[in-house]
């Protein structure tokens, strides 16, 4: 027991942690320097909108994340 | 400003709080840490929504983050991300919190510390330097309240009294109904700081453009002010490393009372999918923020840039609008400290003065109500009232401290092998090292100090753990029974505990 880790056992647990790590890098560099650029997108700056993408992506993961989580039937 | 409607407005609000504050209590006995710690585990995922969401949006989002934007650009956008991180992180960590709450009478975030590492010492030490930055966050949402009534009332009402005001309502009914008055006034707060937010957003927008779409705010920003529009921002201390590290230290920051939210839930589910919406509420940032850009052509010699809302409102909107405003951004700064208050109160009883004075658990439910009355009127009070210069810098160390507590919990969800020397001498090492890079060398190569500190703090956790003794098997499988209900996987293979 003493060097085991918590990882996912189910091929669902690695899709959605990997979709958490996604989720985290879409929001940090580098991917933040990629739309750091001063244009507008629909009215607002692209960073602007690019942070309110990652912001409702959250949304949609967990969302996900909860039908998996009630499929299987664990906290 | 002579109307005396803002002022008006902004009392009603007081007032409509204390009442539903001091209803929320509902005939219920408050004397048990259970009830007044944690309303009895009672809470549904709308009114968790709303407490969570609104305890988050404190006196920044109607002053700070407009204030950024003012003067940095979108730089102040890493707050909306990191508050939607935090969902995810309440999304996987929540549920497990409230399991471990409910199967172990846990109230506080220190009692879970405590029983994990079979040190009531570790729990103490946790709950004293968490109080630390609590209290200084609490009094900066105080000093905040203070302003807007001050402004509101023409100055009619000094800083001092503001202060006195603000924490009496706050006083009255958190002894009266304890976490249940935090949900229930939190969620009339969250309702009202998003009509707000949205009301003044749009109102600002129509008088400085003639239209309600924000594009033509910031079609004059990108002509006139691009750098406004990108990183590292118009001050130019915005780089990428700075906003990663902050994104992350923030993300990793247990605060007490954001552990006490989730046990309050009704259930492990409840906390899910509160949790999932979580992140909607943070449109209520952008309409606040846009105020801030307008404030760059239309208020350009402004001295103080958190006033930016402000003062764009009572030059530019109607005194109704004005109050609605004064009466929103009290909403943030109380409904974000009075969860600093409460946690503060309730951790040093169970956790610190407990274990001491060898108190039963009734005696301490009664001493948790009542120590909010001392904590508030001779720390908080003169503290605010004091306005300290080093305040800020408190808060700064306090929340680095915050996420060098991550050992602990790397510990209570990850790795069964962690020890209590381990995790003491990880915050110990992460904690010197933050205050250091806060004080004397401030976020050395634009990386935030909690990152360093995190840096050093991991290697010397792990370290540590493996050549000191692990905690006894019994009590870490008790913990992870729940942390990995389907057990272990490790190299490819799976093994239960």
């Amino acid at each position: 027991m003493e060097r085991l880790l918590v990882l996912p056992t189910s091929r669902a647990g690695w899709g959605l942690l990997i979709a958490f790590v996604l989720l985290v890098l879409a929001g940090t560099w580098p991917v933040i320097g990629w739309v750091n650029r001063a244009t507008l997108v629909m009215g607002l700056p692209l960073l602007v909108v690019w942070s309110y993408l990652v912001i409702f992506a959250c949304v949609v993961v967990m969302l996900i994340g909860n039908r998996i989580v009630e499929r299987d039937d664990h906290e | 400003m002579n109307s005396p409607w803002p002022l008006l407005i902004t009392l009603t609000y007081v007032a409509i709080a204390m009442v539903i504050g001091l209803r929320a209590r509902a005939g219920r006995s408050m004397n048990s840490l259970e009830e007044w710690g944690v309303a009895g585990r009672s809470m549904g995922p709308v009114t968790l929504y709303l407490l969570i969401a609104a305890g988050s949006v404190s006196a920044y989002t109607f002053m700070g983050a407009p204030g950024w934007a003012y003067s940095k650009g979108v730089a102040v956008f890493y707050v909306a991300i990191y508050l939607s991180y935090l969902a995810l992180v309440a999304w996987y960590f929540g549920p497990k919190v409230w399991q471990f709450g409910e199967q172990f009478g846990h109230v506080t975030q220190a009692s879970a510390i405590a029983d994990r590492y079979q040190s009531p010492a570790l729990g103490a030490l946790a709950a004293i330097v968490m109080a630390i930055g609590s209290i200084a966050y609490a009094v900066l949402q105080t000093i905040g309240s203070a302003y807007i009534l001050f402004v509101m009332s023409g100055g009619l009402i000094p800083i001092w009294l503001g202060v006195v005001l603000v924490l009496s309502c706050i006083a009255v009914y958190l002894y009266a109904s304890g976490q249940r008055a935090i949900g229930r006034t939190n969620a009339f707060q969250g309702v009202l700081m998003l009509i707000v937010a949205w009301a003044v957003g749009l109102w600002a927008v129509h008088s400085a453009t003639g239209g309600l779409s924000f594009a033509g705010v910031f079609e004059r920003i990108q002509a006139e002010h691009s750098e406004f529009l990108t990183l590292p921002g118009a001050g130019g201390d915005m780089s990428f490393s700075f906003w990663t590290t902050s994104i992350i230290v923030s993300m990793f920051s247990f605060m007490p009372p954001v552990w006490t939210q989730w046990m309050s839930a009704s259930s492990a589910r409840t906390i899910r999918r509160s949790a999932t919406w979580l992140p909607t509420y943070y449109v209520v940032i952008l309409p606040m923020v846009v105020v801030g850009f307008i404030g760059i052509f239309s208020l350009p010699e402004l001295s103080r840039a958190d006033t930016v809302v402000l003062e764009y409102a009572m030059q530019h909107l109607p005194v109704v609008l004005v109050g609605l405003l004064g009466a929103g951004t009290l909403a943030a700064s109380m409904s974000s400290s009075e969860p600093f208050i409460h946690s503060v109160s309730l951790s040093l009883s169970k956790d610190v003065l407990q274990p001491v004075l060898k108190l039963s658990d009734g005696v301490t439910g009664k001493l948790a109500r009542l120590l909010i009355l001392p904590i508030m009127f001779f720390v908080v009070a003169p503290l605010a009232i004091a306005e300290p210069g080093s305040l800020v810098m408190i808060l700064l160390v306090g929340l680095g401290f915050a996420s060098q507590v991550l050992p602990a919990f790397i510990g209570m969800f990850f790795w069964p092998r962690a020890s209590r020397l381990g995790v003491m001498a990880g915050i110990v090492v992460g904690f010197l090292i933050t205050v250091a890079f806060t004080t004397l060398w401030p976020h050395p190569m634009g990386i935030h100090a909690g990152f360093w500190g995190l840096m050093l703090n991991l290697p010397v956790f792990v370290a540590v753990s493996l050549m000191t003794p692990a905690t006894h098997a019994e009590v870490v499988e008790r913990f992870f029974r729940i942390a990995a209900p389907r057990g272990f996987t490790q190299r490819g293979c799976r093994a239960t505990v």
